[in-house]
Parts: C-alpha cells; structure tokens; sequence
C-alpha cells in the first residue's frame, strides 16, 4: 500500500504513544481518534480517554464520520470519565499524552486559538478559543500537537495572542504533514522531516527561520503499520483533515 | 475557584475579572484562579427522565452533568417519560437528581439537527444529521433562524 501525509502524520502520532500511557483527545480529532486505534491495532497497551468515548471503548470498531459525530463512539468502553475529572486527573499529572491542534504557533512555543488580527477586544477573526489547551498544555506529562497543514499562515514569526505556552520543564511536540519538531531550550526545533519532503519544503512553509541545516529522516511506515490503520480506518475518517 | 495550568496565557491579562493570580495557603506556590460561572439555566436533553426530573444520559455525557451542577435551574428535556420506578432500580444511572431540575419537557427528536445516540432513533437513523445541520447552520447565516425552527418543529413526530 502506498501512503501519503495522512497515513504518515497518523502512523507518527501512534508511535509517540507508549505502553502504559494515559492519553487524552478532544472534540473533533478524526487524526488522533484514529492514531489512537492505530496504535491499539498495533498492540500497545494503553489507556484511551476522550469526551465522547469514554474508557477504552471498542479500537477494532471503525469509525463511520468524524471523531465526534460517529454513534458508535462509546461502544464497548469500560467506564465513561468526564471532561471534567479528565482535567482534574492532568492537574496531577496522570495524563500522559494531550492531543492539541492550533491555529497560529511561533518558535517560542507559543499556541494561538483565541483570536487572529485586530486586538482581543477587536479580532478580525475570533475563534472557538482554547477550550482546555490553556490548562492541559501546562499540565500533560507530553503536549503532543498535531497540525495537518504545516503553512506559514499558522507556523507563523509571532502568535497574535498566546492562548497558552509550552511549559519548558514539560515535553512539547508538534507534528505536522512534513515534520515533527520539538521544544528544546525554550524553542521550537525540527527534530525529524518525513521522507516525501526536505528540509528546505519545510522552511519554506515555516514563519520563523530554521537554522538547521542537517536533520535525520522519520523512518517511513512499516507494511504492518499501514495495514493496521487500513483495518481501523477503512471509512478514511483520516482524510477529512487533509 | 484554583485551578490547573493556565501560567503563560495572554488569557489571563485579557481577562482581570475573570483571572486571579493567588498563593495556595497550603505551599505558598502561586496558583490561577477563576470566576466561577453560574448561568440562570442549563438546558440538558437527555434519552430518559421521569416527571419530576430524574434524568438518565445513556450516551456520552459531555459537560452536561457539570452543567446542571452549575446552573441555579435546570430544565431536561427528554426523548421519553419513564415511570419513577425505573430510577429506583437503578439509582447510580440517574445523571442529573431532580432537585436540580426545574422542568421537564418530553421533546422526541429534542436534539434536532444534533443527535442523541440511543434516543428514539430507529438504528439507521442513529447517526449525525448533516443535511439538518447545513440548513441549521444556513439559517443562522441568513438570520432566518424562526423559520427554520418553525419547520423543524412543524415536521417533528
């Protein structure tokens, strides 16, 4: 099976979840909700928690429309945990992995879903808001940010408003459909691009400037990592995003 | 009310009324804190309830729960009445008591164009209404929001 950004940036996010994990998505998360089955399909044993699915629900059922929507997402979970308690159980540090998506992000780590142009007062374009970024960025053990498209309008030189901040003293990482970079020293830095692309595709789609002139390659999927996420996705739930 | 995270948001600079920064009285660590929020009414549409607002949500809860705790009333509607005796068998499934609740309204389909999965809808109908969200979402945008909602009700069971 070939494979493109899609199958790439969803196999990159199972990798990133280990055994014994607790891991947390939010609301309309088709790339996460599918990584995560993902990675059960591939036999890590951890811990799935989101809004609409409760504990650990069926990984071997496929979704039918986007994370969310989906009228099977709480079957065969164990326990439903509510947003609630999920936020008081990363305010304790037992939430491993938060995926988080954005709007605008800058090199200093800075997550921008409140609002772009204008003032705050003003914005020429208000968004949803952070919802439980704010918190959970602060909070989770590893921030794990995914951005299907890698541009220089959201990859930007500097965030119209920091709706949250990547906590230097946490792990912080952001994985797009070219790269996955990660916060080191209190910046953002490409840690590995994906083989389709080069490092000079992804300056260019990048607001800030990358200094980094040699960066290893991200092996690419295996055989068994594409056939897993073709059993757990066969409706392609994983394309609405791209 | 303390809660989690929150240090390194412009949020809280944009929000003085809203955000608090104080020590904690227990490790004189600094913490956020936040307004709580308490609307005059929470409307929560749930699968089950009996007449004196007993409600069960037999799906995904959301924030719903929370937010009948928070609000000073609560109506429920409901996709159908089920007699008291139903809670008493099973009390831990009763989600919202109805000491919170301030009335109850039977609304099949209540959820309109949203869905409430495992409601009174047949199996083939359990899933999300894109059509009735577009025109929902259409009739926001064109300020025609009664109309919608007069033809919605009109064609409802």
């Amino acid at each position: 099976m070939t494979y493109g950004p899609a199958e790439m940036l969803t196999i990159a996010l199972a990798r990133e979840i280990k055994d014994g994990d607790v891991v947390f998505h939010g609301l309309a998360s088709p790339v996460p909700m599918t990584a995560m089955k993902l990675a059960k399909a591939l036999g890590k044993n951890f811990t799935e928690l989101t809004i609409t699915d409760g504990v650990d629900p069926a990984w071997d059922k496929p979704a039918f429309v986007g994370s969310t929507l989906s009228s099977n997402r709480l079957d065969g979970a164990v326990a439903y945990y509510g947003l609630d308690e999920i936020f008081d159980l990363a305010c304790t540090g037992r939430v491993d992995i938060s995926f988080l998506s954005l709007v605008q992000i800058d090199q200093g780590g800075h997550i921008n879903m409140s609002y772009v142009g204008g003032t705050n007062a003003q914005p020429k374009l208000r968004m949803p808001g952070g919802a439980g970024t704010a918190t959970l960025t602060r909070v989770t053990n590893r921030t794990t940010i995914w951005k299907t498209k890698h541009d220089t309008k959201s990859f930007v030189q500097k965030v119209d408003c920091a709706t949250t901040t990547a906590d230097p003293n946490k792990i912080f990482r952001v994985l797009t459909n070219l790269c996955i970079m990660n916060f080191q020293n209190g910046k953002l830095e490409v840690e590995g691009i994906f083989p389709y692309t080069t490092l000079a595709e992804v300056k260019e789609n990048t607001g800030w400037e990358i200094t980094q002139t040699d960066v290893p390659v991200i092996p690419e999927p295996t055989a068994e990592e594409l056939a897993a996420l073709e059993k757990v996705d066969p409706n392609r739930i994983r394309y609405i995003e791209f | 009310m303390p809660v989690g995270g929150m240090f390194g948001s412009d949020l809280l600079e944009y929000n003085p009324d809203f955000y608090s920064i104080m020590k904690s009285p227990f490790n004189g660590e600094e913490v956020v804190c936040v307004r709580s929020l308490q609307p005059d009414w929470a409307i929560v549409h749930v699968q089950e309830a009996d007449i004196y607002g007993n409600a069960r949500i037999l799906g995904s809860k959301f924030q719903d729960i929370l937010l009948s705790r928070a609000a000073k009333k609560t109506i429920i509607t409901t996709e159908k009445i089920v007699d008291t005796e139903v809670m008493r068998k099973d009390p831990g499934l009763t989600a919202i008591p109805h000491f919170l609740v301030a009335a109850v309204v039977e609304a099949p389909g209540g959820a309109k164009p949203g869905i409430c999965f495992n409601g009174s809808f047949a199996p083939e109908d359990n899933k999300a209404d894109d059509a009735g969200m577009k025109a929902y979402l259409k009739a926001v945008k064109e300020d025609t929001v009664q109309e919608y909602l007069a033809k919605v009700t009109e064609g409802r069971v």
